[in-house]
């Protein structure tokens, strides 16, 4: 049978057969269900061809780092910044020693007149304040006495002149009366600002008082506090006396106890001078080394400027060309020609160029082995035994720093011997300078280094604080919205806690800017909690900081894909378990829990993921610093600041010129970033794929 | 002569019992000991509608006690009441009447209901081995009553491996998942773990019903060899099986006990119209 017999009969049976005929809406051979499916089928595979172009083009922007990142080192080395970079390395690692001995001093010789530190810095605090609140009036009134004081030197002037002016009768008389004519008007001014100035003087009085009433006012820095009522009695009495523009000399008080401070320091120093002899040993130990340094660095610099317009000249010159196609402007067109003809195409000499940093190695051999000498015979004379915290953390710092010192100068001998400027430089290097670089540093005269590990650590760090902190509160919470809590209380914390996902994040950073980061530091100024790690903190805005505001953001994630993994284990688990005689809280934890395990896994990786993909909150919060954070303070390292891998985007990417190195790197540190959120989501697959198998 | 009021061991302890409590173990038993008094009960889920009506039964020490009846009857959740499984139901609960096991009340106040489970324990119809090595699973219902000794719980694994019949068939890959096992294996070692915590009481709920025929024999053997040592409730659907497997049969319906006698009079002679018209399968 064809089909057009078919469509010639419109019923369904033919012959006496039941035909099964397609019926209803057809246009091209194809029915509704079939453009539903089509229509719905293509919205999907419009999503999978997006993301394969989004792939498409990250790897083509990103693959392209490397072969202009391997030109940029290759400039470093042929301008001989390379053998100039061991030289400042030398030169940082002895600036860091002497200056955290040189704060370790400083705690020192202050650690006698603490106290009267802490009482003169609370009087400047509240004078300040007060003066905030005072300042219209004060101004004012400073204006009137300076006006009235002027006036009075007038009026003496004038009183003389009247005065010789009577007695010597050849005087002119037109003159004098004019004298007097001037004297009486001043005086008269002069009796009109005395209301003024009494007004004034009454209204600054009303609001110094009324300032000082306020507690806002007395909201001392964390370093003044503790101070017992009689010292801040003294310091109201200091500040009201000090709180008039006409307070000729500060309170007596206030001069005394700058006296006794600065004598208390000036004892202390004494008794530690040689300390300070052995800090300006120190200090004075790299001087040669500096200005050997300064010498190769100009050289360098120099050389690295010829280097840098040999490569960029046929962009230059083709620029030129390009805009004498361009303007109609005859005269330009000359001019633009000219400046393009001007432009030379020269390779230098790369021998040449490097012939004098060479001339100086020698030099640096011979400064090296004494100077490592003398720092070690300096490092020895610095005192062992420091009394104040401060001090010693600082001393034990300046040690890890002197070792780094010595290392340096040690490991660098052979190197800046060996070092060669056309020595090879392979393709391998431009991705491990990358992957492993310390440096972070763009825009930069010297040179740019693109090292991802300052903001990889930077993202690591925050991101383990994080879920060091979201994992224990948001599975025990899921545990317990899931297993434990009743009806009433499971159908109010679990919206909850599902309502921080909906807060946006930058607002969430605006809160950890503006309230979080400070109410951090003023906890890690209380007393008893300075055993703890990195307190008390400088900053406000650190790794700690960002890290709690993540892992307040991940709870949500975390909390709600554990309770679904709870949810899936079987209901049959528990009831078999209780039916064997277990309690509640052992059947959570030897059946449930256990069974639920991967999905607990998958749940806590995809936490992982949310954490490290963040961008706005660490952007605001984090500090923002790219440096490797210090180790050396252990666990205190979470204080500093750091900035992070999406934040260094989000903030750079906006502000480079498309197609330059730098936007290169932050393509390539977008592409690390998908790597990880890669593997960390087809690990969370696979555990969870186990989960399913139960 | 000794009767189970006067007997210490017999006695439902309401502290928690040390590992080495003594193994009930009368292998002469009086048919006719009562281990179960049901006391006039009415049960509901929802306060005011009834499932259980009035039921009063006593159930034997060392006999396999069979309760059929069509869907919806009541004879699971009468089972479920004995080890106070529905106290898992909020609101659910018992409206008139006392359970008595082994002479104490369970329904007491001052009775610990994990320690009612550990001598009063249950087979469930879906056999639901944890996630955890057979061994494992075995050795939960004596870890979690804090044995931890490897030779008490070793001992305790196989003797009750053994007493399921699971033994010889395991013994070799104890370390591997219990979730590894056939359909009938899986409920035999469900059967073991219970068995583990030496409960005095078994109750099981359609143990067969969700297994293959020659499972369910092996089943059947299990249960008549596990009464020397249990008191067995079974409740199931197969009537055949209640004939192969029980010595007393209770027939409900409409939550209401009909009939319990003998099994063999229930099924050859039953006393009441609703029941021969049931067994007949005129209904149900």
């Amino acid at each position: 049978m064809s089909l057009n017999d078919e469509k010639k009969t419109p019923e369904n049976e033919k012959d006496g057969r039941v035909v099964f005929r397609r019926k209803g809406f057809q246009f091209l051979g194809m029915g509704l269900q079939d453009y539903i499916r089509v229509f719905f089928g293509g919205n999907a595979s419009l999503a999978i061809i997006v993301l394969i172009l989004i792939c498409l083009f990250l790897l083509r922007e990103a693959a392209m780092f490397f072969p202009d990142h391997h030109q940029g080192l290759k400039s470093y080395r042929q301008g001989g910044q390379e053998l100039v970079g061991y030289v400042s390395d030398e030169v940082d690692a002895h600036t860091k020693v002497y200056s955290s001995a040189n704060i370790a001093y400083f705690a020192e010789v202050g650690r006698t007149s603490i106290h009267e530190d802490k009482q003169l810095r609370a009087y400047r605090t509240v004078l300040a304040n007060v003066e905030q609140s005072t300042k219209y009036t004060w101004a004012r009134l400073e204006r009137y006495l300076d006006e009235a004081e002027d006036l009075n030197d007038d009026v003496e002037d004038l009183r003389e002149d009247i005065e010789e002016a009577s007695a010597d009768a050849e005087a002119d008389a037109e003159d004098l009366k004019k004298d007097q004519a001037e004297l009486a008007e001043i005086e008269a001014r002069l009796k009109q600002l005395e209301p003024l100035i009494a007004k004034e003087r009454e209204q600054l009085e009303k609001e110094v008082q009324t300032a000082l009433g306020t507690s806002r006012v007395w909201d001392l820095d964390i370093a003044a506090r503790g101070l017992s009522d009689e010292e801040l009695s003294m310091v109201r009495e200091a500040v009201v006396f000090e709180a008039y523009p006409d307070a000729e000399d500060e309170h007596e008080s206030i001069q005394n106890l700058k006296q006794v401070s600065r004598d208390k320091k000036a004892a202390e120093a004494e008794r530690l001078a040689d300390f300070k002899e052995t800090l300006n040993g120190i200090r004075d130990s790299i001087r040669p080394m500096k200005s050997l340094y300064g010498e190769m660095k100009d050289i360098s610099v120099a050389n690295r400027r010829e280097i840098d317009a040999f490569s960029t000249a046929p962009a230059r010159r083709a620029a030129l060309l390009a805009g004498v196609e361009q303007t109609d402007d005859p005269a330009e067109k000359e001019r633009m020609q000219k400046q393009a003809d001007e432009v030379v195409i020269v390779e230098p000499d790369y021998d040449a160029i490097n012939e004098p940093l060479y001339a100086l190695v020698p030099q640096h051999g011979e400064l090296a082995g004494p100077l490592q000498d003398e720092m070690n015979k300096l490092f020895r004379q610095l005192p062992q035994e420091v009394e104040t915290k401060s001090a010693r953390e600082n001393m034990k710092r300046a040690a890890v720093y002197y070792e780094r010192f010595d290392n340096t100068v040690t490991n660098n001998r052979d190197r800046i011997l060996d070092w060669r400027h056309d020595a090879p430089l392979s393709l391998w290097t431009s991705t491990t300078s990358f992957m492993f670089g310390k440096h972070w540093i763009t825009n930069s005269s010297w040179h740019d280094f693109y090292g991802l590990l300052p903001l990889f650590t930077g993202s690591l760090l925050i991101s383990i604080i994080a879920l060091t902190v979201s994992v224990p509160f948001a599975v025990a919470a899921a545990i317990y919205v899931n297993q434990i809590a009743r009806f009433k209380e499971q159908s109010f914390v679990k919206p909850a806690i599902e309502f921080i996902g909906a807060i946006p994040s930058v607002v969430l950073g605006f809160f950890g800017i503006l309230v979080f980061g400070e109410a951090l530091r003023n906890i890690s100024q209380l007393e008893w909690l300075q055993w703890v790690p990195g307190f008390p903190m400088a900053e406000r805005l650190t790794i700690l900081n960002a890290g709690l505001l993540l892992a307040f953001m991940a709870v949500p994630t975390i909390f709600t894909l554990t309770e679904d993994a709870l949810n899936n284990v079987p209901a049959a688990f528990s009831e078999n378990s209780l039916a064997l005689g277990a309690t509640k809280l052992q059947t959570v934890f030897r059946v449930i829990v256990p069974t639920a395990v991967s999905g607990i896994i998958a749940a806590i990786l995809l936490g992982f993921g949310r954490i490290i993909g963040e961008t706005m909150v660490v952007l605001l919060v984090a500090g923002n610093k790219i440096k490797i954070p210090d180790f050396t303070e252990g666990l205190g390292v979470v204080a500093q600041p750091a900035h992070t891998m999406t934040g260094i985007i989000a903030q750079e990417l906006g502000e480079v010129d498309s197609g330059s190195l730098h936007w290169r790197a932050l393509f390539m540190v977008g592409m690390v970033l998908f790597v990880i959120s890669l593997l960390v989501n087809w690990a969370a697959q696979r555990t969870l794929k186990r989960l399913q198998k139960i | 002569m000794k009767t189970y009021m006067s007997d210490q061991e017999d006695q439902m302890t309401l502290e928690p019992q040390g590992e080495d409590a003594p193994v009930q173990d009368q292998s002469a038993v009086d048919a006719l000991e009562t281990v179960i008094e049901v006391d006039h009960v009415n049960f509901a889920y929802i306060p005011g509608t009834d499932v259980l009506k009035d039921i009063s039964m006593n159930i034997n020490k060392g006999e396999v006690t069979a309760f059929i009846g069509p869907s919806g009857c009541g004879k699971s959740t009468l089972l479920r009441c004995l080890n106070r499984m529905n106290d898992l139901i909020p609101k659910a609960g018992l409206t008139q009447g006392e359970i008595r096991i082994l002479g104490t009340d369970i329904y007491h106040p001052e009775v610990d209901v994990i320690e009612l489970r550990k001598h009063v324990g249950m087979v469930f119809q879906k056999y639901n081995p944890f996630p955890k090595s057979i061994y494992e699973n075995v050795a939960y219902g004596l870890r979690i009553q804090g044995v931890n000794r490897k030779s008490v719980l070793d001992e305790a694994v196989e003797s009750s491996l053994k007493l399921a019949g699971l033994w010889d068939e395991v013994k070799d890959r104890l370390d591997s998942s219990g979730l590894g096992l056939s359909g009938g294996q899986q409920q035999r070692l469900c059967i073991a773990r219970t068995i583990a915590v030496q409960p005095k009481i078994i109750l099981m709920d359609e143990p067969c019903s969700a297994l293959d025929p020659i499972s369910t024999t092996i089943i059947e053997e299990l249960i008549t060899q596990l009464k020397q040592e249990f008191t067995i409730v079974i409740v199931t659907h197969n009537m055949q099986q209640a004939t192969r497997v029980s010595d007393r049969t209770a027939y409900f319906y409409l939550g209401e006990l009909i009939e319990m006698d003998v099994t063999t009079k229930i099924f050859t002679n039953p006393s009441q119209q609703k029941t021969e018209e049931y067994i007949s399968g005129r209904f149900g």
